[in-house]
């Protein structure tokens, strides 16, 4: 198969009708190591290197994550108003942010009663009903 | 020696040891390839920024706005045509097709006067090139983008103080939005567009801005909160 594609066609034998593909080939292969060799001299170690890494620019707005500019408030302008989701949703998420910081506290609590719920879940009706209704002392 | 992030840095200093997310790393402003390979290099004065995965930028001082691709502007006409030259503080005039309005069409174009205010969008921007402006999103809808009413007051606040504020942590705008009934729009190259029902509301939102621009986050964050309870 190797020797194949290497092989040396005559011209005669690709202009043919049914050879038009691999004419193509054959043509953009002796392009390609062309311009190999003319331009072998110009690349240089760093240009080789240097496809490791793209850079793509972005703007300030993106990089701080700020929101945009356009605001309207109070009903100034309606309009305006319905396309502010985005707004609100970021606003929505950086309170979250804030509270999250504030109350590790209240998460390990609130864990820990969901492990109770779930404990509930797996208990049989019967020792979940013990456990629930016990009889009133007799002091009353 | 190398910079470590939160650095003060110098315009000539090379950044290297980047982390890279797929080969690819996200430069804001301020920073330039190296001729060295996988290397940055600082061409602004200011605190080095990352961002996880993988954005850097240099958070300096800045008094001329320069164009960036996607930044939303305010931008004043200068001169109308089939494509008008808009003011918006860059080194240039930008351009702006008036076939880049929605709804528009070569009969059909918006009404727009020498000296009216557009809301617009960076298209292209390039150092070599004049920036193009564009009143639409790539779905051909105007949003946000269009026109804004003559009724409104425009002024100039610096750069580095609409970053501030469109900072989603920062509670001038919404604390505002609380006593006031008011339109705006910031753009990112310092132009401002207020519009609101009265004339006094508008001059005391001015005066408002004007101030916060003198004080540092926290002092705003203080007397938001003050105001607030």
């Amino acid at each position: 198969m190797e020797q194949k594609k290497n092989a040396k066609l005559s011209r005669a034998v690709l202009d043919m009708k049914f050879m038009k593909r691999t004419k193509e080939r054959v043509e953009k292969e002796k392009d390609d190591a062309e311009g190999e060799a003319m331009y072998a001299n110009e690349i240089t170690q760093a240009m080789r290197k240097s496809g490791n890494i793209n850079l793509t620019e972005v703007s300030i707005a993106t990089c701080k994550d700020l929101i945009e500019g356009r605001l309207s408030f109070n009903g100034m302008n309606p309009d305006i108003e319905k396309l502010m989701t985005d707004y609100h949703q970021k606003f929505i998420k950086a309170e979250k942010t804030k509270e999250t910081e504030v109350s590790d506290v209240e998460m390990a609590k609130s864990y820990s009663s969901t492990i109770q719920t779930f404990g509930n879940k797996f208990e049989t009706k019967r020792n979940r009903n013990k456990n629930k209704f016990l009889k009133p002392s007799d002091d009353f | 020696m190398s910079i470590k992030i939160g650095e003060f840095v110098f315009p000539g200093d090379v950044l290297r040891d980047l982390t890279v997310v797929n080969g690819v790393i996200l430069k804001g402003p301020g920073l330039h390839s190296h001729e060295e390979p996988n290397c940055l290099l600082v061409t602004r004065a200011g605190i080095l920024c990352f961002k996880s995965p993988n954005t850097y930028w240099i958070d300096g001082q800045q008094k001329r706005y320069y164009p960036k691709r996607g930044d939303l502007v305010v931008g004043i006409i200068k001169k109308t045509g089939n494509i008008c030259k808009v003011d918006i503080g860059s080194s240039e005039l930008s351009s702006l097709s008036m076939l880049s309005f929605e709804g528009a069409t070569k009969k059909q174009k918006p009404d727009l006067q020498v000296g009216d205010i557009v809301y617009a969008k960076l298209l292209s921007a390039h150092r070599e090139m004049e920036s193009e402006l564009v009143c639409i999103d790539s779905y051909y809808k105007a949003g946000k983008l269009g026109p804004l009413s003559n009724d409104g007051f425009i002024m100039n606040i610096s750069l580095n103080f609409v970053n501030r504020i469109l900072d989603i942590n920062c509670p001038l705008l919404k604390t505002l939005g609380q006593k006031y009934v008011f339109e705006i729009a910031i753009g990112m190259n310092g132009k401002v567009w207020i519009n609101a029902k009265k004339t006094k509301d508008i001059l005391n939102l001015m005066n408002a801005l004007l101030a916060a621009e003198q004080e540092s986050n926290s002092n705003i964050i203080k007397a938001c909160k003050q105001y607030a309870s």
